[in-house]
């Protein structure tokens, strides 16, 4: 009985979800018994930029392959996890073919749904893996096997409004620390009005994980242990907290709060990574050629600029039906230059696919960037940057750290707010914390 | 002519189905999760260790701490407003339909419009800071500060249901009979006696009735807190209902998540036995 009722709800929301995502399938799974010729209807996830970047790819992937199609579904970057979460939990239940996650995500959902996703490695992407930087490899395996095809990275930097630095008569060049950045904050603010970034206080903390970056450490140590209290952990909080109180911080709602004030120009830089470019080129049409990047400010002089924020990979869902055609058009946009390049060049991914830095767009001057070589920086940035240690448990870790920032800015000391967050999450994960 | 014994249950049997399919079949599975654990993706029996994590669970003691400061704050409060709304509308003889809609419409509005224009009029540099400096108030952190963050979701929720409990409210009094008024003014009792002695308690089972209501929605708050604070700041808004999403479709921790859930059932229960039981109705 208890089987009966559990095949009847898993139909009904199946049925259920299938009609909640618009229903274009009239015309699929005529025929799954593996013909090549066979129309092939495949589906995706993705949101943002992405969708783009995929159905660009689709396109160039049809003139050799006329009878596979492709259905992109645009759905907002956390709807996706929980609708990947609720259908991994659900035995494979209306997943699509194809999903991109963040590389934070990969390992939690490898831990927690060991055989939700196909392993690429089977299939034999293993010889591929040179083609991309170790870290993001590292990122998109589990025990040496692939499961996700590496896809962009966010090799950081900070965007700035070239009109609001010469308004306050600041030159990027005299920005070396983050000492510096604090100094020329306060004379933009006062020439101009604007502060100098965007900062969600109370519910991200996207520039600590990228100063944590910079400065070699992160959330875990390799060995996986807690390392909020690493001095250098305090440090990026105290830099923070420096910001804050010299005003120069815009609190922010959420992604769309960034936007808004990037648009505005209430702020006067973005500290993001290189995908944030595809955002300002969409979102601020009006600001084309007052852009400029420089890299994020050192914490001592000579100090490294470098840090990585973000980046994304795709997986194949382990329940679907097309598992061969599925691989076989991943594959193609995971190791095709073409398609990379189109995914920088018309939706601003980075692409982690090493082969494609030599290329002239790569070398090549940015228009909506006053002609600066943006690219270039960013893909020399790649190598100087260290690999943080995400593990399983990094969701839970970024709610303390999250926490920490919120408590920084209403008041507390950051090395007791991390502290304290450091013994929260020791509890909640088991884990040890250094220094605890 | 006389119908077959099973023929009442024929037409029952579609929503039956149903009640099985959604309600009664997530129930026991879900009660089956919460003594359950997952170790590498398969859920294995974890006897009452989900339970006595409660115990010890700092974050699981602030989210209860912060439904129960919510619900004492704003239960009482939505609903004494509610009743004088209802009165004073009651009394209104023009445009009673204009009033009646108006109050009513924010418990139809969609919860995310709703929310986003909440989240945005309540920002730091939002309207509602924008006029309040115009009196020489100094900015509120709305959305930051803990108390001002929980402030801020009573008021919202406030704002959402209490023209669905006026409603209520205004129903039961087309039952109030006018005489009692006319006698009561007779002998002297002024309006806002009038509305102690006879209203109230003419409303009892109805207010029971709206209390156990209220005191349901809030143990189960999730929709203000997930889109104006998503718990914040510093958890300081974080109910049960939250933790409970969390802990299932962040962690994936589904077993502890179930437990959760169950404690909200028995708490809903414990509430609403004591609701019955001190007002005296056990109709």
């Amino acid at each position: 009985m208890l089987k009966l009722s559990k095949m009847l709800s898993l139909l009904l929301i199946s049925s259920v979800v299938l009609a909640a995502c618009g229903g274009k399938n009239e015309n699929e799974g005529t025929n799954s018994g593996g013909n090549t010729d066979a129309k092939v209807q495949l589906t995706a996830w993705a949101w943002n930029v992405n969708v783009g970047a995929l159905n660009s790819a689709m396109e160039l992937y049809k003139k050799d392959h006329p009878n596979v199609e492709l259905k992109v579904e645009d759905i907002g970057r956390l709807d996706v996890y929980d609708k990947l979460s609720t259908g991994l939990a659900a035995g494979g239940a209306g997943l699509p073919d194809i999903v991109l996650v963040e590389d934070d995500r990969i390992q939690g959902y490898l831990e927690a749904f060991p055989k939700g996703f196909l392993n690429l490695s089977e299939k034999g992407f293993d010889s591929k893996a040179d083609s991309f930087p170790a870290f993001k490899n590292e990122l998109a395996s589990k025990d040496g096997k692939f499961f996700a095809f590496p896809f962009d990275a966010g090799p950081t930097g900070m965007f700035y409004r070239t009109d609001i630095f010469e308004q306050a008569g600041v030159s990027v060049d005299t920005i070396e620390t983050w000492d510096d950045f604090i100094a020329a904050g306060k004379t933009i603010k006062e020439k101009t009005g604007a502060q100098a970034v965007p900062i969600d206080k109370f519910k991200d903390d996207a520039l600590f994980r990228m100063m944590l970056n910079q400065l070699g450490v992160y959330y875990f140590d390799k060995d996986g242990n807690i390392d909020f209290n690493n001095p250098k952990a305090v440090q990026a909080m105290d830099t923070i907290k420096a910001l804050g109180d010299a005003d120069l911080v815009k609190d922010v709602n959420g992604w769309d709060g960034t936007v808004s004030a990037t648009i505005d120009g209430s702020v006067a830089t973005v500290p993001f990574g290189a995908w944030y470019y595809g955002t300002i080129i969409d979102q601020a049409k009006d600001t084309s050629g007052k852009w400029g990047v420089f890299p994020l400010p050192a914490f001592e002089k000579g100090g490294n600029r470098a840090a990585n924020l973000g980046g994304s990979s795709w997986m194949i869902p382990s329940a679907t039906k097309h598992a061969d055609a599925a691989y076989a058009f991943a594959e193609y946009f995971a190791t095709t230059n073409e398609v990379q390049e189109i995914a920088m060049d018309k939706h601003g991914l980075f692409p982690s696919l090493q082969t494609t830095y030599d290329s002239e767009l790569f070398q090549g001057d940015v228009a909506f960037f006053g002609g600066q070589k943006i690219w270039k920086l960013f893909s020399e940035e790649m190598k100087d940057i260290p690999t943080p240690y995400y593990t399983k448990d990094y969701a839970l870790a970024l709610d303390e750290a999250t926490k920490a920032q919120a408590d920084t800015f209403n008041g507390k000391n950051p090395a007791d707010a991390l502290k304290e967050s450091a013994k929260r999450l020791a509890d909640r994960t088991k884990r040890q914390a250094n220094n605890g | 002519m006389r119908t077959k014994a099973y023929v009442p249950y024929l037409f029952l049997t579609p929503a039956l189905g149903l009640f099985a399919v959604f309600m009664a079949y997530p129930i026991i599975y879900s009660f089956l999760l919460s003594f359950q654990t997952s170790e590498a993706g398969e859920m294995v029996p974890a006897g009452l260790s989900n339970y006595q994590r409660l115990f010890t669970d700092e974050i699981f003691f602030t989210a209860l701490k912060n439904t129960f400061l919510i619900m004492v704050v704003q239960v009482p409060l939505m609903l004494f407003f509610a009743i004088v709304l209802a009165s004073s509308l009651n009394a209104v003889k023009r445009f009673k339909g204009v009033f009646r809609v108006s109050f009513f419409m924010p418990a139809v509005t969609s919860l995310v419009a709703y929310s986003i224009i909440f989240s945005i009029m309540l920002m730091g540099d939002g309207i509602i800071n924008q006029v309040l400096a115009i009196f020489g108030i100094k900015a509120v952190p709305w959305l930051s500060h803990p108390w001002w963050a929980k402030a801020a979701l009573i008021l919202a929720m406030t704002w959402r249901w209490i023209g669905y409990n006026m409603v209520i409210y205004l129903a039961a009094m087309q039952n109030i009979q006018e005489s009692l008024y006319e006698a009561a003014s007779i002998d002297g009792a002024t309006r806002i006696k009038q509305f102690f002695t006879i209203t109230i308690p003419q409303l009892k089972p109805v207010i029971l009735f709206t209390a156990i209501l209220s005191t349901i929605g809030t143990l189960q708050l999730f929709d203000e807190p997930y889109t104006l604070t998503k718990g914040g700041p510093s958890d300081a808004t974080l109910t049960i209902g939250m933790y409970l999403y969390q802990t299932g479709f962040r962690y994936f921790d589904f077993g502890y998540a179930s437990t959760l859930a169950y404690v909200i059932v028995i708490l809903i229960g414990v509430l609403s036995f004591i609701q019955f039981k001190v007002t005296g109705d056990d109709e």
